[in-house]
C-alpha cells in the first residue's frame, strides 16, 4: 500500500494547502445534503404508525448522535498518532474536533429531551444511552477544558492527547456499564452493514442527513485546522506568502 | 536509588505524614454522614442506598487523596530526578499509586464496619463491599494519577482533575454497586466482582504509561 499520503498529513505546509481545496467543497457538498435529507424526512417521509409525526426528530438527532461519537474515536486515534508518532497535525486535529463534537454531543442531548417528552413522556430518564452521550459530552469538555488551561503549547498537545486516548478506551466501557445498569433506550436504528429495519421512503433521508453531517463537520475541522495551522506556523515563510498572496 | 528503596522512602514519608491519612478519613465520614442528613436518616432509605453512598463517598476521597500525590514532589524537585534517575518513570508510577492505595485503604477497611452499621447496611452484604473496594479502588488509583500528571503543574489544577477523570470513574461504581445490589437480592454477584478486577487489571497495565507521559511531559 501507498503512504506517502499518510507522511503528507505531516506536514503542516501540504495539509494547508490540500485542506484549501477540500475544506469547503466538503461544507457546501455536506450542507446541500443534509438541508435534502432534512426537507425530505421533515416533510415527505411517510410519518410512523406509531409515534406519527414525532419521529421526524429522527432526522437530526441521530445523525448528530453518531456523528458525536465518531469525533471523539477520531481524537482518540489522532491522539494515539501524537504519542506514537508526534504528528505534527494530530494535536491540531484534536484542538479543532474537541468543540464540534462537543457540540453535536449537546445537540444529541437536547434533541434526544425534545424526542423523549412526546414518546416516552419525560424529557430525561436515567437511560443507557442517554448517560453515556452525557459521559461523552462531559469527556469533551475534559478535553477542552484542559486545552485551555495549559499555556504551553507542546505540553498541552501532550496532555490533550493522553485525555483523548484515555477517554476512547474508557467509552467503550463506560457504554456497556451504562448499558448494563439500565436502558430503555432503541437499539441503534442506523445500521450501514445491515439491510434497514425502516423502509427506504424514511432511511434515505436519514442517510442523505448523515451524510451530509459527516462531510460538513470534516469540511468544517479542515476550516478550523487551517486557522490553527496558520497560528502555530505564523513564522514560517511559506505561511507569510500565502498571507500575502491569498489574504486571511 | 533502585526501586526497593524508592518504594520504602515513599512509604516512610506517607506513614509520617498522618494527618494526610486522616484527613483522607475523615473527608469520607463526612460524605457519608450528609446523606442521611441531606436525603433521609430512616432505615427503609439508607439500608439499600448504603452501598451507593459508601462507593461514592468512596471515589471523592480517592480523587481527594489522589489529587495532590504529585504535588509535593513537583514542588521539590524530585519528579525531575525521576527523569534522570535512569529508572522507568512507569514503574516509580506504578511503586507511588501502589504506596497510595494501601494508606488510603487499609484504614477505610476498618472504618468501613462502623459506617456500614450506622448506614443499616445488612451484615451478610459488608464482605461483599469490602470485596468491591478492595478490587475497584486500584482502577480509581490508577485512572486518578494520570489526571494527577496531568494536572500537577497548573496552578488550579484539582477542579480542572475532577472534571478530567470522575466521569471515568462511573464504570467503577456502576459495577461495585451492582455487586453489592446482587448480594443484597441474594442473587449471584461474582460476575460483577471479576468485571471490577478487569478494570482494574486494565487501569494497572495502561495508566502508569499515561501517568508517566504526562509527568514528562508536565517537567519537561
Amino acid at each position: 500500500m501507498n503512504w506517502t499520503w499518510f507522511h503528507k498529513l505531516g506536514s503542516p505546509k501540504w495539509f494547508y494547502q490540500w485542506a484549501s481545496n477540500w475544506g469547503g467543497r466538503c461544507v457546501y457538498l455536506g450542507l446541500a445534503l443534509l438541508v435534502i435529507g432534512i426537507i425530505w424526512g421533515l416533510g415527505f417521509a411517510p410519518a410512523d404508525y406509531q409515534q406519527g409525526n414525532s419521529f421526524r426528530i429522527i432526522y437530526i438527532h441521530v445523525p448528530v448522535a453518531v456523528l458525536a461519537q465518531s469525533c471523539y474515536l477520531g481524537m482518540g486515534i489522532a491522539g494515539f498518532v501524537a504519542l506514537v508518532w508526534q504528528m505534527k497535525l494530530a494535536p491540531v486535529f484534536i484542538k479543532s474536533v474537541a468543540p464540534v463534537g462537543a457540540v453535536m454531543a449537546f445537540i444529541a442531548l437536547v434533541s434526544g429531551a425534545i424526542w423523549g417528552k412526546p414518546t416516552w413522556g419525560t424529557w430525561w430518564v436515567w437511560d443507557a444511552r442517554l448517560t453515556s452521550v452525557l459521559v461523552l459530552f462531559l469527556l469533551y469538555m475534559g478535553v477542552i477544558a484542559i486545552q485551555n488551561a495549559i499555556d504551553d503549547q507542546v505540553f498541552a498537545d501532550k496532555a490533550v492527547a493522553v485525555v483523548s486516548l484515555v477517554g476512547v478506551i474508557n467509552l467503550p466501557i463506560i457504554k456497556y456499564s451504562v448499558e448494563w445498569w439500565n436502558t430503555l433506550h432503541q437499539p441503534a436504528t442506523f445500521k450501514l452493514t445491515e439491510k434497514p429495519s425502516m423502509p427506504m421512503e424514511m432511511w434515505l433521508p436519514l442517510l442523505f442527513s448523515a451524510l451530509g453531517l459527516y462531510l460538513f463537520a470534516a469540511g468544517l475541522a479542515m476550516w478550523r485546522m487551517q486557522n490553527e495551522v496558520l497560528v502555530r506556523e505564523r513564522k514560517a515563510s511559506w505561511v507569510k506568502k500565502e498571507v500575502l498572496e491569498h489574504g486571511v | 536509588m533502585n526501586y526497593r528503596s524508592y518504594f520504602k522512602a515513599e512509604w516512610l514519608s506517607l506513614l509520617r505524614r498522618k494527618q494526610d491519612t486522616l484527613n483522607a478519613l475523615l473527608f469520607f465520614v463526612m460524605v457519608i454522614t450528609l446523606f442521611p442528613l441531606g436525603v433521609d436518616p430512616s432505615a427503609d432509605f439508607l439500608a439499600p442506598a448504603a452501598g451507593g453512598i459508601i462507593w461514592c463517598a468512596t471515589a471523592l476521597s480517592v480523587l481527594m487523596a489522589v489529587e495532590g500525590m504529585y504535588k509535593e514532589d513537583y514542588n521539590d524537585g524530585s519528579l525531575e530526578q525521576w527523569l534522570v534517575s535512569g529508572l522507568s518513570v512507569t514503574l516509580l508510577v506504578f511503586l507511588k499509586v501502589l504506596a497510595q492505595w494501601l494508606i488510603v485503604v487499609v484504614p477505610l477497611m476498618i472504618v468501613l464496619p462502623i459506617l456500614a452499621q450506622m448506614l443499616f447496611l445488612p451484615m451478610s452484604v459488608l464482605g461483599v463491599v469490602m470485596l468491591s473496594i478492595l478490587l475497584g479502588t486500584p482502577a480509581l488509583f490508577f485512572i486518578g494519577s494520570i489526571g494527577a500528571a496531568l494536572t500537577v503543574s497548573l496552578r488550579r489544577g484539582a477542579v480542572l482533575m475532577l472534571l478530567l477523570i470522575l466521569p471515568l470513574y462511573i464504570p467503577v461504581i456502576v459495577f461495585a454497586t451492582g455487586a453489592i445490589r446482587a448480594a443484597q437480592l441474594e442473587m449471584a454477584y461474582s460476575g460483577q466482582l471479576a468485571i471490577l478486577a478487569a478494570i482494574s487489571l486494565v487501569a494497572l497495565a495502561l495508566s502508569p504509561v499515561m501517568a508517566a507521559i504526562s509527568i514528562r511531559a508536565s517537567v519537561n
